[in-house]
């Protein structure tokens, strides 16, 4: 059946046996014979890119070395504050709604629903927009929200809310609500089905002895639930930081960044300065500054991150 | 226990269906619409009403994307570059995560390991990407599919490492142990004993990666050029951006774009959630 379990996996369970020491490290050296050539070539296919976008980044179109030209040229650039805020905004928009839509369901789901049946159909259902690809969901989105073709207006029009056509990915607030709301229908359901699989391991006994105590259902989530679900939200918080960062598909679809450049996030914003304005200078000026920042914010991240570590 | 109908358990359950409801709804008309428009005829596009039920359903607009505009070819683009990058992956993965699971090695190694492949998750493609792009130039490797076999493995190596790692280090080491003992040397106990017990999971692994390089659009788009090597989200693509869209054939190419990974999913549905938090979400 469908029920998931939290576990976070411990370094330690499954390390073989100790059989003696000559044993060992013939197994340690077999280890390395056959890890040594499958990383290195990992490593070096990794690596010559960031090599290369390091000195793209310090050189001209023709290969003369420029200084730091091309990255005072990407920092001075307006448009990629522009981008900046629209990433900024889109996280925020996009984030806590998927954290309280997603919570809010689990929860639904937890307290109302008994039926194993049931909430094994929720759980297969709640996969499917996580399987979809992003441009099959952009093409979805294309036919809600299009002037003029979009199904939504229609439908608000036959029930009487609306006389006067809306146009959702004209205006700069509504083009970005509608980006948004394609990203909280698609990763809601993740967001549900960790937190819910985390309220399954919180243990029955605990949760009787609180309702016997006159605990309300708030009281019940604020302090026992609430404590088995804080390692997965900052789970989510990772996996969706991490997704937020290369939103690229459904927005080029649907909207291309515009109107304007109010919903060209950081992603958007490089591709149109490398592939539409081949500034490949400024461009991998822009991708050496991305880097650094991600790996700070990486590295700041997994410290708290409930993922097996030393 | 007897289940008591109170007034508590038909709230219970009229919450449950307004919530169910909804979310259905909210899931299901986009989706149901997506399939409808798919299915009208170029005549009902540009009559005045639309038409919220479908109303003399065709599957005009699928031959059309599929034959006349020649799509055909992206899908089987598609079917290749994914198969392949499923091949490569599992065979990396295998090739790393069999020595760190299977054998005795320092924990620092593993952890490292582990950390590392973790840390390429974090990488936005779009940072990556103009590298890539003047690598496959150089290499004259540009709208082949090979670029993007490469590419695709790269990117869902760190997943199957870390799904595999799962798998493989839940078979117990006696098992091996005994073949070893047998007399069968270390290949033989991995290709006889290991694998076949690993097989359910490798084989998910595969149905996500499939999924995941099935969507895969930004790279796609960027390092191809042509039907040569075009995956077939780059044509949906081309429908959507093109100057007139032509409605019922842009949502039969996303219905085909939907439809494998679908299918795949009803297979390895045990596994998504897993797939996606890299195995901390575990299905019993």
């Amino acid at each position: 059946m469908s029920r998931l379990v939290v576990e976070p996996p411990t370094p330690t369970a499954p390390q073989p046996v100790r059989v003696g020491r000559r044993r060992r490290s013939r197994q340690e050296r077999l280890a390395y014979l056959i890890l040594l050539p499958a990383l290195g070539t990992v490593f070096v296919i990794v690596t010559i890119p960031f090599i290369l976008v390091l000195m793209q980044s310090i050189s001209a179109d023709d290969g003369t070395l420029v200084g730091l030209r091309n990255f005072s040229r990407a920092l001075g650039n307006p448009l990629l504050y522009d981008a900046l805020r629209a990433t900024g905004v889109y996280t925020l928009i996009v984030l806590p709604t998927e954290i309280l839509l997603g919570l809010t369901f689990a929860l639904l789901v937890h307290r109302t629903v008994r039926r194993s049946g049931v909430r094994a159909a929720v759980y297969v259902l709640a996969i499917v927009p996580l399987v979809v690809p992003p441009v099959a969901i952009g093409v979805v989105a294309r036919l809600i929200y299009a002037p003029s073709y979009g199904v939504l207006n229609v439908i608000l029009e036959r029930l009487g809310l609306l006389h006067q056509e809306i146009n959702w990915l004209g205006n700069p607030t509504l083009a970005m609500l509608s980006v948004a709301s394609v990203d909280v229908w698609q990763w809601t359901p993740f967001v549900y089905l960790v937190l819910f699989s985390g309220l399954q391991t919180v243990p029955r006994e605990s949760v009787e002895a609180a309702q016997l105590d006159g605990a309300t259902w708030w009281t019940q989530f604020l302090y026992i639930e609430f404590s088995y679900l804080r390692p997965l939200f900052l789970l989510i918080l990772f996996f969706r930081l991490a997704d937020v960062l290369r939103v690229f598909d459904h927005i080029f679809i649907l909207t291309g960044g515009g109107p304007g450049t109010t919903t060209q996030l950081l992603s958007l914003y490089m591709y149109r300065i490398e592939f539409k304005f081949f500034d490949s200078g400024q461009a991998a000026a822009l991708a050496v500054i991305v880097l650094v920042s991600i790996s700070i914010l990486y590295a700041l991240i997994t410290r708290v991150l409930p993922l097996e570590r030393e | 226990m007897k289940r008591r109908r109170t007034p508590i358990t038909f709230l219970r359950i009229a919450i449950a269906v307004v919530g169910l409801g909804t979310a259905s709804l909210l899931y299901g008309f986009p989706l149901y619409w997506l399939v409808v428009t798919s299915l009208k005829s170029k005549a009902e596009l540009f009559s005045s009403t639309v038409h919220l039920l479908p109303h003399n359903p065709t599957l005009a607009a699928y031959s059309s994307v599929l034959i006349d505009r020649g799509f055909w070819v992206l899908l089987k683009n598609s079917v290749i570059v994914c198969l392949s990058t499923v091949v490569v992956t599992l065979v990396l993965g295998l090739i790393i995560t069999y020595p760190i699971t299977r054998l005795q090695v320092p924990v620092r190694l593993r952890v490292n390991i582990l950390t590392w492949a973790l840390s390429l998750r974090f990488l936005p493609p779009i940072a990556v990407v103009i590298p890539y792009f003047a690598i496959v130039r150089t290499l004259q490797i540009y709208d082949q599919p090979i670029a993007l076999i490469g590419i695709y493995s790269l990117f869902n190596l760190p997943f199957a490492i870390w799904m595999l790692k799962g798998f493989l280090a839940e078979i117990p080491l006696e098992l091996e142990e005994a073949a070893l003992v047998d007399g069968a040397n270390r290949w033989t106990a991995f290709w006889r004993v290991l694998l076949p017990l690993a097989a359910p999971g490798v084989m998910a692994a595969g149905i996500i990666i499939f999924t995941f390089a099935w969507s895969e659009f930004l790279f796609a788009l960027i390092l191809t050029a042509t039907p040569n090597s075009q995956t077939f989200p780059v044509g949906v693509q081309g429908l959507v951006t093109q100057f007139e869209i032509i409605w019922n054939d842009m949502a039969a190419s996303g219905v085909i774009a939907m439809a494998l990974p679908l299918t795949l999913m009803v297979i390895g549905r045990k596994y998504i959630v897993a797939g996606l938090t890299f195995g901390v979400i575990r299905e019993k």
